[in-house]
This record gives C-alpha cells, structure tokens and sequence, in this order.
C-alpha cells in the first residue's frame, strides 16, 4: 500500500461515466449514481488518462500530463493536480487508492 | 369522490374528484372539447377534498392531494376551486410522469416544427403562447412541454392557459369571452383566469412534433436578443425539468441531443405584440 504522503487515486470501473461536450464544458453523466457534473478543462484531461482499475500518483499524472501539455512549474502544477483529484473523489468519480 | 371528472390531456388521463361540485361543473365547462374518457383508468388522481369535515361547508377550504401530494400544501378556497384542480394536475404531471422528460415550457407549431418558450413565472411564456395560438400557430401547451426519449420530439399537452394579472386583458380581447373561465381574484399569484385553447389545439394533441427554436422570454425589459450557450441551456432546463433526475440516462441523453440540436436566444421586451415581431423575426432566420 502506498504511504500516507503520497496518494495515490483509481477509477473504478463501474465508475463509468458518459461524457458530451458542450462549448467549453464537460457534462459528465455518472451511471452509478445518477448524477450529472458539469466540468471544464483540465478535469476531462485528467480523467481521460486514468485507465479504469489502474492506479497511479499525483505525480505519475502530472508526466502523462506534461507529455501533452505545457504546465508550467512543476511544484505549482502538483499542487493543482492534487487538488483536481481530491475535487473528483469527492463527487465520487475517483476514489482514494 | 362525490363529484368528478375523468379529462385526457395530451397522453395524459386524470381523474379529478371532488367534495363540491363547482370545480367540477367548471372543469366540465372548459374541457368541452377533450375527449370524454368517463369510465377510463386514469394515469392521476386528483383530489379536492375539505382541509375537515366542518370546511366542507364553513368558509370551504380545499386541500389538494392525489397520487402525488405535499404535506405542507397550503388550502385553498373554494372560490379558487379551478385554480386548485389545475395546480392538482401539475403536481401529479411534476411528480409523477416518467414516459417523458417534462420541461417547465410554453410551446406552439408551426410547418411541423415546435418552438419552445421557457421561463419563471412571469416571464410571459404563458401569455406569448396563448398569443401566438391565436396567430397562425398552432398552440401546444403553456406549462409542461414534453421531450420524447426516443424520437426527441415535443408532444403537446394543452391545458386550460393560466392567465395571471394584466395578461388576462390581453388575451381576453384576443380570445372572446366564451373561452375564458372564471376571474379568480386574490390568488397567491394575483388575479388569474383560465382561457380554452383553440379547438385545432384539442383536435391535434396526440400530434407531435420536431423542435426547431427555444427562447428564453422575459417580459417587461426593452427589446433586446441575445444568444445563449449550450451549457448555459443545459444548465436552465436541468432546472426547468421536474422529472430529468429521475430519468437517468434516458433523459440526460435526450437533454443533451436537444440542446445541441436547436438554435436558443433569450428575449427580452416590453408587449405582446413587440415579442410576436421578435419570435417571427427568429423563427424565420432559424435553420
């Protein structure tokens, strides 16, 4: 299990959800519960590079990022990205590893 | 009940009870036109009963429930008794209708095409669709438009057009008096009353139809258009649908095909007959 201090996230499979782009925004239609989440960029980004069942860190998730993308400094970016993830646990599309 | 009616609107049947007569015989008057399902299974109930025994007569004072009630229902009185049948019939549609998804809307056709109005109470959705039924289109519901899942049309579902304040003067004018109910004065939303739908409106409700404009009135501002987002849109129907929760899937991929698909703009103007110049205007230039 990782330690404490570095956190690491998971999609589960039955997580599923069905995405539709409308202008800038994401709506994120979440089977199991029900729910509909509008999101904006870099959720999709994020959650488009969590294969279902796999986990991986905060860290891991910034280099699949910056492979795409320019993010700047990466202590700032961490940050960013650590918060994005811990926002997804919370409306349940994520969860703790 | 010791007095009811059983009234289909749309592809929904309701049968209204009551413990007095008068909603009942008014109800009758109105819905002259819809077809007669005495002795049919209804989809809604709705019940008209005394807030107790003593209020049936003393100061009567209604209670609304049915399928579908709220605990906390204010009464009503028995003056406002229509107005209370109809708000009984929203409330079971709001509640309990699943076969489409409900928008909080005005709608009306014309050349096989829908144009759909939404807005708060007092947006004048009500009264631009009561208008524009009596001008060349073809009126199809001021309260609910219903979203097929399947097909993505809008299916009619006209009621009685509720009437609120100075609308009630223009309509009246527009209309004649034999297709007005009674003036319901003091109501919690002021004075209301009640106006029939033109007889092609009733003879045509099992049609339904594509959308192809949504507009997001408001009355009482100088003209002005603007258009509106997609999630903007999405946002405000989301809101204006009493059922999508409960939908599931269904309804978000309904909600979604139907947001993509249509031109919107919110309006903004001062009258009737600026906004039917405005809705002419945009419905001409819509693809």
């Amino acid at each position: 299990m990782p330690p404490v201090t570095d956190p690491h996230y998971r999609r589960d499979p039955q997580d599923d959800v069905t995405a539709c782009a409308l202008d800038d925004i994401m709506l994120l239609y979440h089977h199991r519960s029900g729910q509909t989440h509008m999101v904006i960029s870099p959720v999709p980004e994020i959650l488009d590079r969590m294969e279902p069942g796999a986990i991986l860190s905060v860290q891991q998730m910034h280099d699949r990022l910056a492979r795409d993308f320019d993010l700047g400094s990466p202590q700032e970016a961490l940050i960013e990205i650590a918060a994005h993830l811990d926002a997804l646990v919370a409306l349940g599309l994520v969860r703790p590893a | 009940m010791r007095h009811a009616v059983t009234l289909r609107i749309g592809p929904a049947t309701f049968r209204i009870g009551s413990a007095w007569p008068q909603p009942i015989a008014q109800l009758s008057r109105l819905y002259s036109a819809y077809p007669d399902m005495a002795g049919h299974i209804a989809d809604f109930t709705v019940r008209l009963q005394p807030t107790n025994m003593a209020r049936r007569w003393l100061r009567p004072s209604i209670f609304i429930t049915g399928d579908h009630g709220l605990a906390d229902a204010a009464p009503m009185s028995l003056a406002h008794g229509l107005l209370a049948a109809e708000m009984g019939m929203n409330l079971q549609m709001a509640l309990g209708w699943r076969r489409h998804l409900l928008l909080h809307a005005s709608s009306v056709e014309k050349d096989g095409r829908v144009l759909v109005m939404t807005g708060e109470s007092g947006s004048g959705k009500s009264t631009l669709s009561a208008l524009l039924g009596e001008r060349g289109w073809r009126f199809m519901g001021d309260e609910f438009a219903l979203l097929d899942l399947i097909t993505g049309h809008i299916l009619p579902f006209p009621r009685l057009v509720s009437l609120k304040n100075s609308a009630i003067a223009v309509v009246e004018q527009a209309v004649g008096e034999p297709r007005m109910g009674p003036l319901l004065i003091g109501t919690a939303k002021g004075d209301i009353r009640h106006m029939v739908p033109r007889a092609d409106a009733v003879a045509r409700m099992d049609e339904d139809a594509p959308p192809r404009l949504l507009l997001f009135p408001r009355f009482g501002h100088a003209p002005a258009i603007r258009p509106v987002g997609q999630a903007e849109i999405f946002m405000r129907l989301t809101q204006a649908s009493t059922n999508y929760v409960a939908l599931g899937q269904p309804g978000f991929t309904a909600l979604t095909r139907f947001v993509r698909g249509i031109p919107a703009h919110a309006i903004d103007f001062p009258d009737g007959d600026t906004a039917i110049a405005m809705v002419e205007e945009l419905w001409g230039n819509a693809p």
